[in-house]
């Protein structure tokens, strides 16, 4: 019974955890301070003001409030705490160094807590917590807790699905496989980071209520920064981002494990013995799992798409038959992406993009040293130059990934270079990398699907209201990828994982998925590098196509063959400087360009 | 003012100890890329070694000395059976601070179940007392402070005076590039898991000595403190722990000093948290790092 309230609590607050880490990536190795506030928040609510409750112990608040109010009091101020502790993330440190911040916070605040007796009682702790059912007969009461916490933990699975199942779980993953490539895609990765942990603070608080109002008593030593370890077992055991998986590691690691060893046969003279053994067999079975099954028990299964046995699309033969691609496109951009120049004449050649004087400095050197230049509405602009020329940090400071140190980025008349990179990519601005940024545990077709913008699967309203709300536009969604995987020929690995991908498979899958993202202003950073010479003669045939249904792009590429036949305006750069503007069959005879290439 | 000399003089001689741990730490941080959890239980296991030492009538010099030996073979042997063959199979960063964790968890509670729970004091403070400018120290602390200074100025020579320095500075930058440059990158590593275990090692005994009694969890709480000083003197940087190390420990005293003592970590903790939010690569660090994203 006992053993069962406890898997009842570890496995809230092992939910909470997996949301966190396990599906959305965030290291947070504080996690049990949440948990440890819960109980002392919901004690500290219930509890009467401490000198009208015999006065020997010292705490905040004691307001003598209703069990259920002071249960939802406690969670939601630790989904408060979860977001601040989620704010420390924010600077973008090094994962190592998020982990110390972590760590240390965990042990820091054991030792503010426990110093500080006016607060919660220090280090002896709170005790003589209200039990939520003390109006039930004391002898029935242990099962009544049990149902209770039965019924919390039913409702917070199903609560919890919302999250990390559908479009949300989706998007959370994509966070956590890539965080720049689901930025370049338009998602609010710090938005959601901080979501994700208020929810997991919210679990963790209710698993803190809950066990301590179980217990009567909650001290420092309750919480020691190990227990996250024993959480964070349970998970990896289970398996990292499965729900399922996450109840089977709670059964096993905090509840069998640390509790089971209590039934050992006692050794007198040593009292703590079995203690020590729960925590030695939790360390090995950590580092086992992580040596030999990683993934967990069960481990994340993701959604097949695909009808098993469809026959493969026929793969398109002329320049022609990808004209569906260009329809893909502007379906999405529509109508918002073509009122911009829907406006203007047809023929006019106004820019959809305007850089000026841009500077970008990394230490001493001048990587991008006061480049100007425009890229014309629904044309492809080519941007060319030597290696170090600086081509890359201008995309780089186009779609915001990097700062500016000077100058200005205009886009569609309105100036964004202080706007962050998620932002531009809602107005439009969509890169590609250089380097292939695939979400690497999600399927091809999640690929493209979690790149969509303005999915209401993925909003607060979705997440409240359910399935029901956004499974049209989910499978209006999953015709659209298919479709276009199926033009670049790739609709037998639909639901593939990204990262068992081909290289140029890869980069196909790039630029899809760039496309789903509704660009009006495309960035392709040397999309053609180390493509086959069939994939690449497609992929420009979809650009021109993209570009005559009125998409603008900016293409980097030192296939200048490619680029001749593609783009009317080229421009060269070389060591951050602007060189030369024109058509590339000029350039060719230009003096400067020949030195840039030949001498730089 | 005599509190506060006073409190300066208690300061640096914990501070020398923070030091002496804080330079293995960043050394081991810095060229093998690892953040090692484990590296606070290992403390603690040198700190029941050396205890175990004096008791049997070993003196300082040999009980450092025995220390350093049988950590850094530990470190050795850690680094070699479990947390090299992890890397080789590309777990991710937080896959291997976990394991780093878990074992520093087996590690201290196996250290619970043989010399159990209790607090163990080590009772007189080891040799004379020496004075000077209103100063007091024990020559045990002496001994510390002379251990600290010579294993800090020779690994700052070795890192940047002798080839095996750069290779091993090498072997911190990109490890790939190093080894297809005949580095052998694998020894590097070892070496240097080996510098920075007899540094932990030193520092248990060193710890074990200079406070006054302690228990289990001393390594890990102690390596919040070599945190603080690896990261106030920026990652990697030996002469930076060294200074970190005596900042952490004189602030932290003197602050103490004047307030309650209870608050003594907070101080440490605080200083820290606030050091990686707001300067993250330390006190000293140049800027390198921004350097190498030009490549794109």
């Amino acid at each position: 019974m006992v053993l069962l309230v406890y898997l009842g609590t570890d496995l809230l607050a092992a939910w909470g955890l997996n949301l966190e880490f396990g599906v959305a990536g965030v290291v947070n190795f504080a996690y049990i301070v949440l948990v440890a506030a819960g109980a002392y928040f919901y004690a500290a609510f219930t509890l009467g003001p401490p000198a009208a409750m015999g006065g020997f112990q010292e705490y905040i608040i004691g307001l003598r409030l209703p069990v259920v109010l002071a249960v939802v009091l406690a969670a939601l101020i630790c989904g408060v705490l979860g977001c601040l502790i989620g704010v420390t993330g924010l600077k973008r440190l090094r994962a190592d160094y998020q982990a110390m911040v972590m760590l240390v916070i965990s042990i820091l605040a054991t030792t503010v807590v426990g110093a500080d007796t006016g607060l919660f009682n220090g280090n002896a702790g709170l005790s003589l917590i209200p039990n939520p059912l003390a109006s039930v007969d004391a002898s029935r009461r242990g099962w009544y807790y049990v149902a209770a916490v039965a019924a919390v933990c039913v409702l917070g699975y199903l609560a919890l699905r919302r999250f990390t199942t559908g479009p949300f779980g989706r998007v959370l993953r994509a966070v956590r496989e890539d965080e720049d490539a689901a930025i370049a895609v338009g998602k609010n990765v710090v938005g959601l980071r901080l979501a994700v942990q208020a929810v997991g603070g919210v679990y963790a608080g209710l698993s803190g209520a809950l066990l301590a109002g179980f217990i009567g008593g909650w001290s420092p030593s309750s919480w020691a920064y190990v227990e996250t370890l024993a959480l964070l077992t349970a998970i990896i055991v289970g398996g990292l981002g499965n729900d399922a998986g996450v109840l089977l590691g709670t059964a096993v690691v905090p509840v069998l494990i640390l509790q089971g060893v209590q039934f050992l046969p006692q050794v007198k003279s040593a009292p703590q013995l079995a203690d020590d053994l729960g925590w030695i067999i939790l360390g090995l079975l950590t580092i086992a799992f992580v040596f030999s099954r990683p993934q967990g028990l069960i481990p994340e299964r993701r959604p097949r798409y695909r009808q098993p046995g469809a026959p493969e699309p026929p793969l398109p033969v002329s320049t022609a038959d990808l004209a569906p691609v260009a329809r893909l496109w502007s379906q999405r951009a529509a109508p918002a992406a073509l009122s911009g120049h829907a406006q203007q004449a047809p023929g006019s050649r106004a820019p959809v993009l305007a850089v000026e004087g841009v500077v970008k400095r990394y230490g001493g050197v001048h990587a991008v040293d006061g480049a100007s230049f425009t890229a014309a509405a629904g044309r492809i602009t080519g941007l060319i130059g030597p290696n170090g020329a600086g081509k890359s940090t201008v995309l780089g400071l186009v779609s915001g990934f990097a700062r500016l140190d000077a100058g200005r980025v205009v886009f569609d008349g309105r100036d964004v270079s202080r706007l962050p990179a998620h932002r531009r990519a809602r107005l439009g601005i969509v890169r590609t990398f250089q380097l292939p940024r695939e979400f690497r545990a999600l399927t091809t077709i999640e690929n493209l699907l979690v790149a969509a913008p303005g999915q209401r699967g993925e909003s607060v309203a979705g997440l409240a209201a359910g399935r029901w709300l956004w499974r049209r536009d989910e499978e209006e969604l999953v015709a659209r990828a298919q479709e276009l995987l199926g033009l670049f020929g790739m609709a037998g690995q639909a639901d593939q994982r990204a990262g068992r991908l081909s290289g140029g498979q890869k980069r196909m899958l790039e630029v899809m998925r760039a496309l789903m993202a509704g660009p009006r202003l495309l960035l392709l950073d040397e999309p053609m590098a180390g493509l086959a010479p069939a994939l690449a003669e497609r992929l420009e045939a979809a650009c021109r196509q993209l570009a005559d249904d009125g998409l603008s792009i900016l293409l980097v590429e030192h296939e200048l063959r490619a680029v001749e036949r593609l783009c009317e305006q080229v421009v060269v750069m070389a060591q951050g400087k602007v060189i030369s503007e024109g058509r590339m069959a000029e350039l060719r005879t230009r003096k400067e360009v020949q030195d840039a290439y030949v001498v730089g | 003012m005599n509190v506060f000399i006073e409190a300066v003089g208690f300061g640096i001689a914990a501070g020398v100890v923070v030091a002496l741990g804080a330079v293995g730490f960043t050394v081991q941080f810095g060229i093998s890329n690892v953040l090692n959890i484990t590296y606070g239980a290992l403390m603690t296991l040198a700190a029941y070694l050396g205890y175990a030492l004096l008791g049997l009538g070993l003196g300082v010099w040999e009980a450092l000395a025995v220390a350093a030996a049988a950590i850094a073979l530990a470190s050795v042997a850690f680094n070699r059976l479990l947390i090299a063959p992890l890397v080789r199979r590309g777990t991710g960063f937080v896959g291997v601070v976990i394991v780093t964790v878990a074992a520093g968890i087996i590690i201290q509670y196996c250290i619970v179940a043989i010399a159990g729970p209790d607090t163990v004091s080590y009772g007189q403070q080891a040799g004379s007392t020496v004075r000077g400018a209103g100063f007091v120290f024990t020559t045990t602390q002496l001994i510390i402070i002379a251990v600290t200074v010579v294993a800090m100025v020779a690994l700052h020579l070795l890192l940047t005076r002798t080839q095996l320095g750069r290779a091993m500075r090498a072997t911190s930058a990109n490890p790939v590039v190093a080894r297809s440059c005949g580095i052998r990158t694998e020894r590097i590593i070892d070496l240097t898991w080996l510098i920075s275990g007899a540094l932990c090692g030193a520092a248990g005994v060193a710890l074990a000595i200079t406070t006054v009694s302690f228990d289990f969890t001393i390594g890990p709480t102690f390596l919040i403190y070599m945190i603080a000083a690896a990261v106030l003197g920026g990652i990697g940087q030996p002469y930076g722990a060294m200074i970190g190390g005596l900042v952490v420990g004189v602030g932290t005293q003197v602050a103490a000093a004047y307030s309650s003592p209870a608050y003594q970590d907070v101080y440490a903790f605080g200083l820290l948290i606030a050091m990686l939010l707001i300067r993250p690569r330390g006190l000293l660090a140049a800027g390198t790092a921004s350097a190498r994203r030009l490549a794109g």
